[in-house]
């Protein structure tokens, strides 16, 4: 055995210490035949750390909880930026103002118990109960209370509680208060639109408040220009709500539209509501009743009739009607309200109102004409606007003579009254169709969009009839002089129980100005009025809608910028004046 | 030579570092400035809105009604008070009411000024 060998083996009882030492020299000698051993244990180590961070990816992968940051959390609960929506001419309906909202981390809050008792010591009206489950969630974020007083902040922000913050949200203010508020709808907490052309943009996609989770920057909205007349629209609403007192009457709504654009320039429905604070909305009483009620229009329909019977030519403006008798149709008789027991011309039937003239003018059209007619007009089927709520007309189902008869003069078709105002716009208007709409637009757009429905000499005689109407008619009483006004009333009796009753209706008025030319159709509506002594106890819709619609005519005129005329136009109706019965119809009641 | 070379070079790395350094703290100070600014824009911004949504409310047409109501002694505008700027008269001639007094009453003709004659300013005579 050689000695050296024995030497070179360790040996078996080494010293801790001596075992340190060979590790030690080991690892810091540079001898090249233990560089190999190395480079395996660094391949090893490599290997492992990136299995490491693979195993990592894999498993952030698949988790479905995203983490996220406050900032992202916060943004998406937060409500989001609007445009701001302005009048016709640029007044604000609808803008955002920055309000603090209070929001917790439940997770970095410590006491939560004493967080819940300070902070509803400083918002009493923050329910204890329901803050202590939401802070015991697990979520990352939760509201405390939304839009807060800057007094309010002030004093939780003294509270000092670690895990509460403040966080700016957009709120959406209303300056006008109820001013058409069924046009301009409102928002929920979150600035989501609910209805009424707040949720028209929402649909739009345009302003979707939490897209991906990114807030809208306010600056980059643009403002929407509504066809509203913030103005007109009060004084609509000013005196709507006059009449609403004085005639007792349980509803009231009216609308102007420019009739060679189809714009919408005011529309009211009383009762109203304040968007600021619409309060609980299942309430029926303040439904939108221009776009949303469907009613029997009365006699206002009879334009939608004559006009049908004009443009089918089987009657002329010089026609005999007769009126003589009541007519009877199976076990019904159809009256006359005010019944003159004669034979009558067409225009007489109008200003008459006669329900017997219209119903035989209606019958010699017929069934199936009537009903193309009615469906042309846009009478049967629903109409919808960029407003979010429409109404489906309510028609017969077995369509019968009978039903034809009473629809010619307006009862048994319950349409929503914005449909009827299309119509009559359409007639006057020169015979171009096309649907209302609560934006602004130009005169060539709708030009575009519209489509013929009656001829020009139809149209030019629904002008000078609803003028005649105005002049000694029933239409007296909105003949403001200077506007050349022409109009038409309608009485619906409403029914209850199956029955019309007697005491119980609904009145429409129609008015045009200037009739020559029509700029502007004003519709309004009461339900339920009340007769009044001095006008002999009547309800009929000449004494108060008519009355209302006068009023109205005189006051929103001149803010239109359309000044009364000194002189009445000396060939208002050309077309029918060739035609031989067209002398004006100023003169037309004296002969 | 060579050592002299060698500090001009520390020397100069030195305070370039040093410039670069302040460079950065300069920057760093900008853009802080800007970020505030911007807030200060968006919070001004917001005050804007805000005065504008008080100001439209202030001058709803249903609240100055209300005051017009209560605190003008005036009418509400009636259509015959409207007419066209060309509808409105002919301003009519200027009279000269005085002159034509003075006609009426023979005594325009004297009406130059009495005789600042040879006598002066005081009539000779009457």
């Amino acid at each position: 055995m050689d000695p050296s060998d024995a030497h070179a083996t360790p040996p078996a009882k080494a010293s801790a210490y001596q075992r340190a030492r060979t590790l030690a020299t080991g690892l810091l000698s540079t001898r090249i035949d233990k560089s190999r051993g190395r480079i395996r244990l660094l391949m090893f180590g490599l290997f492992a750390a990136y299995v490491g961070i693979g195993a990592k990816l894999v498993f952030l992968g698949m988790s479905r909880e995203q983490p996220q940051t406050l900032k992202v959390a916060a943004d998406q609960a937060a409500s989001g930026a609007r445009p701001d929506l302005l009048d016709r001419n640029g007044e604000i309906l609808a803008t955002d103002v920055k309000t603090m909202s209070i929001f917790a981390e439940p997770r970095r809050i410590i006491d939560k118990d004493e967080a819940v008792e300070l902070i509803t010591a400083v918002l009493p009206d923050v329910d204890a109960r329901e803050l202590r489950e939401r802070l015991g969630s697990k979520k990352g974020f939760v509201w405390v209370k939304r839009q807060v007083t800057p007094k309010e902040q002030n004093e939780i922000f003294h509270l000092g509680l670690p895990g509460v913050g403040f966080f700016p949200e957009n709120k959406r203010v209303y300056p006008n208060g109820a001013v058409g508020a069924h046009v301009i709808g409102y928002v929920d907490k979150d600035n989501i639109g609910i209805a009424g052309m707040e949720k028209y943009l929402d649909q739009q996609s345009l302003t979707d408040p939490h897209v991906a989770g990114f807030s809208v920057d306010p600056a980059s909205l643009k403002p929407v220009r509504l066809s509203l007349d913030l103005r007109v629209t009060h004084a609509l609403r000013d005196e709507l709500m006059a009449g609403l007192t004085k005639y007792r009457a349980k509803a009231a709504a009216g609308a102007i539209i420019d009739v060679t654009t189809g714009e919408i320039i005011a529309l009211e429905s009383l009762p109203d509501y304040d968007p600021n604070d619409p309060g609980d909305m299942k309430d029926p009483t303040k439904i939108n009743r221009v776009n949303v009620g469907v009613y029997e229009m009365g006699s206002t329909f009879k334009a939608i009739s004559i006009a049908m019977a004009l443009e089918s030519g089987k009657v002329n403006l010089a026609s005999r009607i007769d009126a003589r008798d009541s007519m009877r149709y199976g076990r019904f008789t159809i009256h006359d309200f005010h019944a003159t027991h004669r034979v009558l011309t067409v225009p007489e039937v109008f200003t008459h109102s006669s329900n017997i003239g219209t119903a035989r003018m209606a019958l010699m059209v017929g069934i199936d004409g009537h009903q193309a007619f009615l469906r042309k007009m846009g009478q049967l089927d629903r109409l919808r606007t960029e407003l979010p709520e429409s109404a489906e007309p309510l028609a017969p189902k077995h369509w019968s003579e009978l039903n034809t008869i009473t629809i010619a003069f307006g009862q048994g078709l319950n349409v929503a009254p914005i449909q009827a105002l299309m119509a009559v716009a359409a007639l006057v208007n020169g015979g171009n169709m096309m649907i209302p709409t609560f934006l602004t637009r130009t005169q060539e757009a709708a030009a575009a969009l519209s489509h013929r429905v009656v001829s020009a000499q139809t149209s030019e005689s629904m002008r000078y009839l609803m003028r005649s109407n105005a002049t000694h008619g029933s239409a007296g009483f909105a003949n403001i002089p200077g506007y050349y006004v022409g109009g038409k009333t309608g009485t619906a009796d409403k029914i209850f129980h199956g029955h019309y009753s007697k005491d119980k209706v609904f009145a429409t008025f129609m008015a045009i100005t200037p009739a020559d030319k029509p700029k502007y159709l004003y519709m309004v509506l009461y339900d339920e009025p009340q007769g009044l002594a001095e006008d002999g106890g009547y309800h009929t819709a000449a004494h108060n809608a008519g009355r209302v619609t006068g009023a109205l005519i005189a006051r929103v005129e001149p803010l239109l910028n359309d000044p009364p005329r000194s002189e009445f136009p000396t060939q208002p109706f050309p077309l029918i004046a060739r035609l031989g019965y067209g002398y004006d119809a100023d003169r037309m009641g004296k002969e | 030579m060579w050592r002299l070379m060698h500090a001009i070079a520390i020397g100069a790395l030195i305070a370039s570092a040093g410039y670069v350094y302040s460079l950065k703290y300069q920057t760093i100070y900008a853009a802080e400035q800007i970020t505030k600014t911007r807030h200060l824009i968006a919070r001004e911004r917001d005050a804007i809105n805000v005065l504008r949504a008080e100001y439209a409310h202030l001058t709803r047409p249903e609240r100055v009604q209300a005051l017009a109501d209560k605190q003008l002694d005036m009418q509400p505008l009636a259509l015959t008070q409207i007419v066209k700027a060309d509808a409105l008269p002919e301003a009519a001639v200027k009279v000269d009411s005085i002159g034509r007094k003075l006609e009426s009453l023979g005594l325009l003709g004297q009406a130059a000024t009495p005789s600042a004659g040879l006598t002066g300013a005081t009539p000779s005579t009457r």
